[in-house]
């Protein structure tokens, strides 16, 4: 018994960092609930052709089995052709032998003539039974607003949580090097640094300049090909800076040339920062994404990359504290190189503010994305997102249903980053541990 | 600390430099043609009765907002590509060219070729028409449009050979005869001296002061004396902003009128929020735990992350006008026949909405920020010494505790610095109010670069400012801190 109670004890005593935040983050109520309703809605997006679509889960027709909604994601990749009877039909109409649909018979853009000007929930619906009624009401077109809460779940979330990463690598890679090297810490040689930056801009003009016209072509094709064709600009853009470092290795013997140097990273990584901080956030985004082709991976992309500043801060505050500390210098002194002192080292421990910024930023970056499509922004016309639908009360607001539904989701996700994001704060402060 | 000040100033510079160089660089690679959309306006029907006189319309606006000089100091291209290539005037005729370069590679012919193909225009408009080639000449003019923008080799062949068989159908048009054989020969040519491999070369290009940045930024008049009539502006260092696309109206007229608006809300609204939240928050902090912190608390987090935009919405559905309530008017449309102040009771009527929807969420953040600090300095030792030596209560919050916990109010005033003058282009879309953020909303837009330019930098100006004073405060309110 005792011994039981021993153990237990001792286990309580010696655990590690994580398990101790993951501790004091349970004992928060609220944030637990924040975590799971996040976990719903994450549920929600990843499961969305299956909660609301126009095509049935499992029909047969015809005497042949289909599962549609599986077929179609094969047909999307490439791998799977429809058959000539079901393209291009109405799948509400069909005579089927047996049909599933979703729980939401409707995709969020297809129009439904017979209930578009705006039906209420409460209104009288036309419809063929009670299995159709569009519970949240429809727009002017008469797409269902149910629909488009739940596909606007997998927008929102995929461009909060993909833009955050590209913010938070982006982040992490600056302001580690900023951190860690500062000022006077990288040495190179002087010819080193020359040759890097004059063929960086070479590098710069065979690996993106030249092939300009092949990157955009490739770009209207498809995402595969354009993947492929950026990987070969990655590989070229390598090649030459490795030429350029096997130049160094005979040059490097001359003398004036030979001579080590300090390479100002903290300097330059920071007015770097300062520029991108100087220009409001918003006026930026709207700047490139208004004046390219609406896309929402462009908006993801143009997101993270304006984000990615306090991040950086946080991650050069920590490091410039931390290369200082003895296992900094015990790392050293085993001779492991700074690659692997950066990433094994010293990053992991400077983490814990930047996972309570992400989820802010998460939080953030949804708000963002909101406005722009209630803007009518970068985001393709035909795309329907929860502010989007906020922008059509605009033209009639007695449509309140359109205000406070999907405002109401926005307002969910946002408060339960936010919560998660406290949670975080309270459970990360050295302070307030017990 | 005048030093350390100074030292500030002059980082801005560079950094200035910097962002209007991304500025700019955003305008050139953005898609659409400013100018097209003037005319358009301007003359209130896209038709032209003459492509020439339209086309020269067009050149002397491209002139006139320097649009035909070359966009930078000095260009990093490749050999194949042309360092003149700014002089031609329409922009898919240039995007198209620029495709002919990297597909042949020499521009003389490439050049040969589009002149070629503009004398086919120009003649083709000449031929009179009658009634045996009315229909000929319309799907030639139309052949020679879309010649003008294909690079695509077995477009332009099919097309060249749709011209040539065209012109052969009716008398009247076989003057057009050798100028049809002058650009095959020449569109022959571009093809047999293909030179692609020279866009693997690097090119410098230099162009001396004589570019569309310089003329922007710097402006071409001299510093003393107004010198000859054709200098076109002073630059935007000596404070010329240039003028509206849209509009014709100098940039700065059209940024103090939004400024106007703009700033009497963000004023009031900062005001507002400072006089509210410092109060709030202290107090919160003082009788924390009790019933009164645990409400505020949660309802200023509420607050903190309803998202304006659909709290707006929302207020506007329900509260102003419709099926429901009518206390508030939707649009800012006040009744400014008098001035801007002339009405202030009706101003004040429609403002309410809106600076409630401005101040609300930076109140909510201020007070818990507040009551953060107020709680983390609390716990400190020297209060446990002020209490203990017997200072009343309210003498330790706000002689002792306060000063402390000014560090986070700091840093948000320097925010708020450039929100003033930028103001929130969401909220400024949904009330109609005409601001800055309309503004510049709508030249982005619209394409309307001088505007966009002039509030970009203005706001940038602003953020650096706002830094400088706030590290300026954090030295004056803690002595700790000091630029030595």
């Amino acid at each position: 018994m005792s011994n039981d109670k021993n153990r237990e004890q001792i286990n309580e005593l010696d655990q590690s960092f994580w398990s101790n935040v993951k501790r004091q983050f349970k004992k928060n109520k609220r944030a637990v609930f924040a975590l799971y309703c996040i976990l719903f809605l994450i549920f929600i997006a990843v499961f969305a052709d299956f909660i609301a679509n126009e095509k049935p889960i499992v029909a047969k027709y015809k005497g042949k089995t289909y599962f549609p909604i599986v077929k179609q994601y094969a047909v999307d990749f490439g791998i799977g052709k429809w058959p000539k009877d079901l393209q291009n039909v109405k799948w509400s109409d069909l005579e089927y032998d047996f049909v599933l649909f979703p729980p939401v018979p409707y995709m969020s853009q297809n129009l439904d003539y017979k209930n578009s000007q705006y039906k209420s929930p409460f209104d009288d619906q036309i419809l063929k039974s009670k299995r159709w009624r569009h519970w949240v009401g429809t727009d002017k077109l008469g797409r269902d607003v149910l629909a488009g809460m739940v596909h606007g779940t997998r927008i929102a979330l995929s461009v909060g949580v993909i833009s955050m990463s590209i913010s938070a690598f982006l982040g992490i890679l600056f302001g580690a090097l900023a951190g860690y090297f500062g000022d006077n810490r990288l040495r190179m040689s002087r010819i080193r640094l020359w040759l890097n930056v004059l063929f960086f801009f070479i590098a710069l003009f065979y690996a993106f300049g030249v092939r300009s016209y092949i990157l955009s072509d490739a770009l209207g094709v498809s995402i595969i090909s354009l993947l492929g064709q950026l990987l070969l600009s990655f590989l070229i853009f390598f090649a030459v800076m490795t030429v350029a470092n096997l130049l160094v290795i005979p040059l490097k013997k001359i003398p004036f040339l030979g001579k080590r140097v300090d390479v100002p990273v903290d300097l330059s990584i920071s007015r770097l920062i300062e520029v991108i901080i100087s220009i409001p956030r918003l006026f930026l985004i709207i700047a490139i994404v208004a004046v390219a082709k609406p896309s929402l991976v462009l908006v993801m992309v143009i997101i993270g990359f304006t984000s990615w500043t306090g991040i950086a801060r946080l991650i050069r505050a920590e490091l410039l504290k931390v290369r200082n500390l003895e296992y900094v210098e015990a790392a050293h002194a085993l001779g492991f190189n700074d690659l692997r002192t950066l990433l094994k080292h010293a990053i992991p421990n400077a983490l814990s503010p930047v996972f309570i910024a992400i989820a802010f930023g998460i939080a953030s970056a949804i708000l963002i994305e909101a406005g722009l499509s209630f803007l009518g922004i970068g985001v393709p016309a035909d795309v329907v997102t929860w502010g989007s639908m906020l922008n059509l009360v605009q033209d009639y607001p007695n449509a309140w249903w359109l205000a406070t539904f999907p405002g109401f989701a926005i307002f969910i996700t946002v408060t339960m980053f936010n919560l998660i994001g406290e949670g975080l704060t309270d459970a990360l402060d050295p302070r307030l541990r017990q | 600390m005048f030093q350390y000040i100074l030292k500030r100033v002059l980082i801005f510079l560079p950094t200035l430099l910097i962002i209007s160089l991304l500025t700019f660089a955003i305008s050139v690679f953005a898609p659409g043609d400013p100018i097209k959309e003037m005319l358009t306006s301007q003359t209130g029907d896209g038709q032209s009765a003459n492509i020439m006189a339209s086309e020269k319309a067009y050149q002397e606006k491209r002139q006139e907002f320097n649009l035909d000089l070359p966009i930078f100091y000095f260009s990093f291209s490749n050999q194949a590509s042309s360092d003149t290539l700014h002089r031609i005037v329409k922009k898919p005729h240039k995007t198209n060219l620029e495709r002919l370069i990297y597909q042949y590679g020499n521009w003389p012919e490439v050049e040969n070729y589009y002149w070629s193909m503009r004398d086919y225009e120009q003649a083709v408009f000449n031929v009179e028409k009658d009634s045996t080639n009315a229909a000929q000449l319309i799907k030639l003019k139309d052949g020679v449009s879309e010649l003008l923008t294909s690079y695509k080799e077995d477009k332009i062949d099919n097309k060249i050979e749709e011209i040539v068989e065209l012109s052969t159908q009716s008398a009247s048009l076989t003057a057009l005869n050798s100028t049809t054989l002058k650009m095959k020969a020449s569109y022959e040519n571009m093809k047999a001296k293909e030179s692609s491999w020279k866009n693997f070369i690097p090119a410098f290009h230099f162009y001396g002061t004589d570019n569309q940045y310089h003329k922007w930024f710097f402006g071409d008049k001299p510093l003393f004396g107004n010198g000859d009539g054709k200098w076109s502006s002073k630059g935007f260092v000596r404070g010329d902003f240039g003028r509206s696309y849209k509009t014709q109206r100098p940039v700065s007229s059209e940024l103090t009128d939004a400024v106007k608006v703009t700033s009497i809300i963000s004023l009031l609204s900062i005001f507002l929020t400072y006089l509210v939240a410092i109060p709030l928050g202290v107090f919160s902090a003082v009788k924390r735990n009790t019933v009164f912190d645990q409400i505020s608390t949660t309802t200023l987090f509420i607050l903190y992350s309803l998202p304006s935009f659909w709290l707006a919405i929302m207020a506007i559905v329900f509260l102003c006008g419709g099926d429901y309530l009518d206390i508030f008017p939707p649009a800012y449309k006040p009744d400014l026949s008098g001035g801007f102040f002339s009405d202030l009771k009706s101003q004040a009527y429609y403002l309410i909405l809106p600076l409630a929807m401005w101040t609300y969420g930076s109140l909510a953040y201020l007070s818990r920020q507040m009551r953060g600090g107020v709680i983390s300095v609390f716990s400190q030792d020297y209060i446990r010494t002020a209490r203990s030596k017997g200072l009343s209560e309210n003498s330790v919050i706000w002689k002792h505790t306060l000063r402390n916990s000014l560090l986070p109010i700091i840093t948000l005033f320097a925010s708020v610095f450039p929100a003033a003058i930028s103001g929130s282009i969401i909220l400024e879309m949904i009330f109609s109010i005409p601001g800055m953020g309309k503004l510049a909303l709508e030249a982005l837009v619209g394409r309307n670069y001088p505007i966009v330019y002039a509030v970009v930098m203005c706001s940038s100006i602003l953020t650096l400012i706002g830094y400088l004073v706030a590290d300026i405060l954090y030295a004056i309110v803690d002595p700790r801190i000091s630029y030595k």
